[in-house]
């Protein structure tokens, strides 16, 4: 018996019209989302909205008046309380549905426990810095965590899916650049010395399209679909308004990969 | 052997020529083209068709020939330096 009105009554009606879209598995996986800023934020809404449960969230940093104009789940109140993010996002999200859980971490990644790493069916990266990056690159790929790592500057984006052992690494891509970038902020920082880091430009539209493409690509990773991720890299340009999904091959001699073999 | 290869500014579209021998690596042409378009400090890779290009690699390992193209793409790291667009 079928009752009227029905397919309306149920929260997840639209989402099982997608045949690969296992909200059973969507529902079950263990999400461990990095930085809870403008990715993080978008992140977060996505995720639930797509019917994700469990939920863990890290970041070290309160909210400012500058994040409100791209983090959806953020408040004026929140900036002049100088509330901690992560524990804001967590409560939003139990607004957006309840049954959520998000465990809020309020601290550096590098201070999450060894067994968070392997606790989770995938890693989002929503950071803004190389070194946390490469940090958590390690750790998942240690554990054989599946990390989807997205970066913005301005109108620019990137994705970058790994999935261990199989593919490259954030780390193979690497170069002198990215090198430099960290080394001058190594250089610079200590007891005495601050290093002026400027701020980024950064808005919504790219912001929300590349978390987007990050949680799809988790969904897929939770629903069995890892043959359908991006393969490597996606670099986004929202100018010309282009994608360009780019193959990477394995470093030879990148740490990760020499200890894994 | 020296070759000549077109490096391609993702960002403007302009391009320069580069001499390199086949012992040059590609992170030496992105700080090649990154010093001559006087980018701002910040993470930049290097593309050839649907390749992302190691920073390790050299020319020869590449493959890349007297004419060929690479495009240098900025990488994005989210809180660093001011936009590329």
């Amino acid at each position: 018996m079928i009752r009227a009105g029905d397919e309306d009554g149920d929260r997840w009606d639209r989402s099982r019209r997608i045949r690969w879209l296992d909200m059973e598995r969507v529902q079950a996986g263990r999400y461990l989302v990095l930085g809870a800023g403008a990715l993080g934020n978008e992140a977060i809404k996505d995720l639930v909205l797509a019917g994700a449960r469990n939920i863990t969230l890290v970041d070290m940093d309160h909210v400012v008046r500058s994040n409100l104009n791209r983090c959806v789940l953020f408040r004026e109140g929140d900036s002049a309380g100088k509330r901690w993010k992560a524990e804001v996002v967590a409560e939003r999200a139990s607004d957006l549905d309840p049954e959520v859980r998000v465990r809020a971490v309020v601290g550096r990644i590098e201070q999450l426990e060894d067994r968070e790493w392997k606790e989770h069916d995938v890693v989002l990266g929503c950071l803004d810095n190389i070194a946390a990056r490469l940090h958590a690159n390690a750790h998942a790929y240690y554990r054989g965590t599946p990390y989807i790592d997205g970066g913005t500057d301005g109108f620019a984006g990137r994705v970058q899916v790994i999935v261990p052992p199989s593919t490259p690494c954030l780390q193979c891509g690497l170069n002198k650049s990215h090198y430099k970038v960290m080394e001058k902020r190594y250089s610079c920082t200590g007891s005495e010395i601050t290093y002026f880091r400027p701020s980024m430009a950064a808005e919504i539209t790219t912001t929300s399209i590349v978390a987007a493409v990050q949680v799809r690509e988790a969904l897929k990773i939770v629903c069995g679909r890892k043959d359908a991720v991006i393969r490597n890299v996606v670099h986004y340009n929202g100018v010309r308004n282009s994608w360009d999904e780019l193959e990477m091959s394995i470093e030879p001699s990148c740490p990760l990969h020499v200890s894994h073999s | 052997m020296t070759i000549k290869v077109k490096v391609r500014n993702a960002e403007t579209g302009s391009t320069v020529d580069m001499e390199m021998e086949n012992e040059n690596t590609m992170s030496e042409i992105v700080q090649g083209a990154a010093g001559y378009w006087k980018k701002e400090a910040g993470a930049y890779v290097l593309r050839r068709g649907k390749k992302l290009l190691r920073g390790s690699q050299t020319v020869l390992e590449v493959g890349l020939k007297d004419d060929d193209e690479v495009e240098l793409i900025p990488d994005p790291e989210g809180g660093y330096r001011a936009p590329p667009f």
